[in-house]
């Protein structure tokens, strides 16, 4: 910077020019009041005390201005705007007590933003994988998590559900195709009623069809009584004109009904245009053949959502879980895809959960195969009709089907049981010895048969057990009647079950023994049968006994089925495939099992 | 008031820092029973370095409160009882908003109270902070959503709900 300095010398007495600029002020003796003789001559207080001043000029440069913009632009937004939910009256919560405020400066406790707000036991509500607009995701996502929901509804249950069971709630609610598939004794139908009773407090859906078993009708009553009192329930059965009532009943929120009520009304049904917001089967397993009249009766209801309940989503082969989504979500899956590709597009619309993986505090299940040496009686004539028999197949030769396989294991099968020609039992005996033991601890036992005509023997011989029977020959009354006294009479301590009535939908976790006094052609329904005592709710381990008659049809059977792939497994978890998917016996393993071809195949295939 | 009036709304503000994006905002309504109205959310929104030096400690309140609190807010179709916050930072909202604006904490009856003049209320497991000459009103709505809802959880969901707009 250009700099001048400006030296102004004043002549001696002359009065000192007053700056131009102001600011500055000279002084006069005078005003420092100070004698003149003080001072020396020549020098005069005037010009010792002007001040000098320096001239800066900027010379006209301006200086440089730098810019720094904040970007404070607005953020770009996006809005979502959801339906508001009606809330019925009569779940609208008591009103609070006002807290007192606390009239205290602000704590020091942290926001809520600083500790994350991981708090335990939140069971969300995830999008389905087939919700693909964000608008509706976020919906799903912006719900209060279930707990809340629970709460906010005031909603009682008999019991706390467990974390398990509200995540399948979680997962039913916001599905319009689903399937269940825990296994048996997880409380499947709590689920879904849980599910339906929230559905229906939101306003979401109004009119919902169960279908089950006739079997399980009152059962479901029961169950929907204990898990949805306040929610109106009726009952699909009686006479045509009864029927066409109730199916046109416009004020019941649930209706039940069993299968066969289904397809008789089904053209009823079509007439009267019933629709639903919900259709739930239970033991779904009875439409995987998508080309029985029950599965077409089911797929005719009008609905908007589509739930199936079933503990065997795969109980033969990989068709079954094809044949549920028929009524699921129709056209899904197709029977050419691999079983991987199976479980992958199935996924998101199945859940599965195993009792060891949710249920660690379940009493155990103690599986005990009792190999027994049949009398020497019952040998003989086992022997005799085995011979018989594929002599018989063999004479036959192309001629001999599947049918004549099939007559000639069950004959051998019920010989395993009681010798058809005296009578004798070494299954019977052991039971008896079994049973002793089980009555003498004040315990209950489950023994099922493939027969009905066994359980009427065992009934007789098991006398001193106080041994009821329950079975499809029964009406439903004396079914209720037979659970209602195997439950509360001391004097009943075992109930005899056919694995079609009895291996589902009942609840007899207060029997700690089950035993299979025969096999049936299927594990997945034996496990159903075990089931009935092994669940929630059971009191202590659970002792499976399988009766097994040594080196017999039974024998040759089971090591069968051991040596099948869990073909429901593969599929449900997605995995490869190691050896060919099926559970049941096919009709080259029914001949095999009597070390015959089968008829139309040749030597070398 | 009765706990079942529909009328009633509070919104449910909080900010998602993302390291790889930068800060989202999320501004969720509810009714009295805790369901979803409204939802809003912001583009995320980058710090410069300019800002981080010029603004200084008073970054988060501007970034939070004006340039994503206010912007969401301005947003909203329905006006709230009341706007609830989980960040100190957030409640520098306040000037740019007629609504009440509170913070929700975590009770800590250990902790000392330091100095301030807000009203603070308790709800279950949680505290909220108001301005004093706020609360009257304020408080009986929040009685009402408080026995719904958990009055911190809206905020995971809005956490989950960034979450899954920025995966889509």
């Amino acid at each position: 910077m250009a700099q001048s300095s400006e030296r102004d010398t004043p002549s001696r007495g002359a009065e000192p020019p007053r700056p131009s600029g102001g600011g500055s002020h000279a002084l006069r003796s005078a005003d420092l009041a100070l004698p003149a003789a003080t001072i020396k001559p020549r020098l005069s207080i005037e010009a010792l005390l002007r001040p000098r001043v320096l001239r800066l000029p900027l010379a006209g440069t301006t200086p440089a201005v730098a810019s720094i913009g904040l970007l404070d632009a607005a953020p770009k937004v996006s809005s979502y705007l959801f339906p508001r939910l009606a809330t019925p009256a009569r779940i609208a919560p008591p009103r609070p007590v006002l807290p007192q405020p606390v009239t205290v400066p602000a704590p020091t406790a942290p926001a809520l933003a600083a500790e994350k707000m991981a708090r335990p036991g939140r069971t969300r509500i995830a999008p389905p994988g087939d919700v693909v607009r964000m608008e509706e995701r976020l919906w799903f996502l912006l719900q209060p998590d279930l707990e809340t929901l629970l709460r906010s509804c005031h909603l009682d249950f008999p019991r706390q559900p467990f974390p398990f069971q509200l995540e399948g709630i979680a997962f039913l609610m916001p599905r319009h195709a689903a399937v269940l598939a825990d296994e048996m004794g997880l409380g499947k139908s709590m689920q879904a009623i849980s599910s339906i009773r929230l559905l229906i407090h939101a306003g979401e859906v109004r009119r919902v069809l169960v279908v089950c078993p006739k079997g399980l009708v009152s059962n479901w009553v029961r169950e929907l009584g204990d898990w949805a009192p306040e929610i109106p329930v009726a009952v699909i059965e009686g006479d045509p004109q009864r029927r066409r009532w109730q199916w046109a009943l416009a004020d019941v929120a649930v209706k039940v009904a069993n299968y066969e009520s289904v397809v008789r009304d089904r053209e009823l049904v079509a007439e009267l245009k019933a629709s639903f917001d919900l259709v739930v089967l239970d033991e779904a397993q009875r439409i995987k053949n998508s080309a029985s009249q029950t599965s077409h009766a089911i797929r005719a209801l009008s609905r908007r959502r589509s739930w199936a309940l079933t503990g065997t989503p795969v109980e033969n082969s990989a068709d079954d879980i094809v044949g549920l989504f028929e009524f699921v979500a129709p056209g899904h899956l197709d029977e050419r895809m691999s079983p991987r590709a199976l479980g992958a597009a199935a996924a998101d619309h199945v859940l599965r959960r195993t009792k060891d993986k949710v249920l660690k505090d379940l009493p155990p299940r103690l599986n005990r195969d009792e190999r027994i040496e049949l009398t020497p009686e019952q040998r003989e004539t086992y022997r005799q009709a085995e011979e018989d028999g594929v002599l018989r197949l063999a004479e036959m030769g192309r001629s001999a089907t599947i049918r004549h396989v099939f007559e000639l294991v069950l004959r051998l099968k019920q010989v395993c049981n009681f010798d058809t020609h005296s009578g004798e039992s070494a299954k019977l005996d052991c039971l008896k010895a079994d049973l002793e033991e089980v009555q003498a601890s004040g315990r209950k036992a489950l023994v099922f048969s493939q027969w009905v005509e066994t359980l009427g023997k065992l009934e007789k011989e098991l006398m001193p057990f106080g041994a009821l029977q329950y079975h499809g020959g029964m009406s439903t009354a004396a079914r209720d009647e037979a659970i209602r006294r195997f439950k509360t009479d001391r004097r009943h301590s075992v109930l005899l079950l056919s694995y079609g009535a009895g291996a589902v939908g009942l609840n007899l976790q207060f029997s700690q023994y089950v035993f299979l006094f025969d096999r049936w052609w299927n594990p997945a329904v034996e496990d159903q049968a075990v089931n009935r005592a092994h669940r929630i709710g059971a009191a202590g381990a659970v002792t499976v006994t399988r009766y097994l008659a040594a080196d017999t049809i039974e024998e040759r059977i089971d090591e069968v089925l051991r040596k099948k792939r869990d073909l429901s497994e593969l599929i449900l978890s997605q995995s490869e495939p190691s050896e060919a998917g099926r559970t049941g016996l096919t009709v080259d393993e029914l001949f095999a099992l009597f070390k015959l071809p089968t008829p139309g195949r040749s030597a070398a295939a | 008031m009765d706990n079942n009036d529909t009328t009633l709304t509070f919104g449910f503000l909080t900010t998602v820092d993302s390291p790889t994006h930068g800060v989202f905002g999320g501004y969720l309504v509810v009714d009295a029973t805790g369901r979803p109205l409204e939802f809003h959310c912001t583009t995320p929104v980058k710090v410069s370095r300019a800002q981080q030096i010029l603004y200084g400690a008073t970054l988060p309140g501007h970034l939070h409160g004006r340039q994503i609190g206010a912007n969401l807010l301005a947003e909203a179709t329905s006006r709230p009882l009341a706007v609830l916050v989980d960040a100190e930072s957030l409640l520098h909202v306040r000037p740019h908003t007629p609504l009440p604006v509170g913070i929700v904490r975590r009770s800590d009856p250990a902790q000392p109270a330091p100095g301030g003049d807000e009203t603070v209320v308790r709800f279950g497991t949680t505290t909220v902070s108001l301005p004093a000459d706020r609360h009257n009103r304020v408080i009986e709505g929040l009685t009402a959503l408080a026995g719904a809802v958990d009055l911190g959880e809206p905020f995971e969901r809005i956490r989950a709900a960034i979450d899954e707009a920025q995966r889509h």
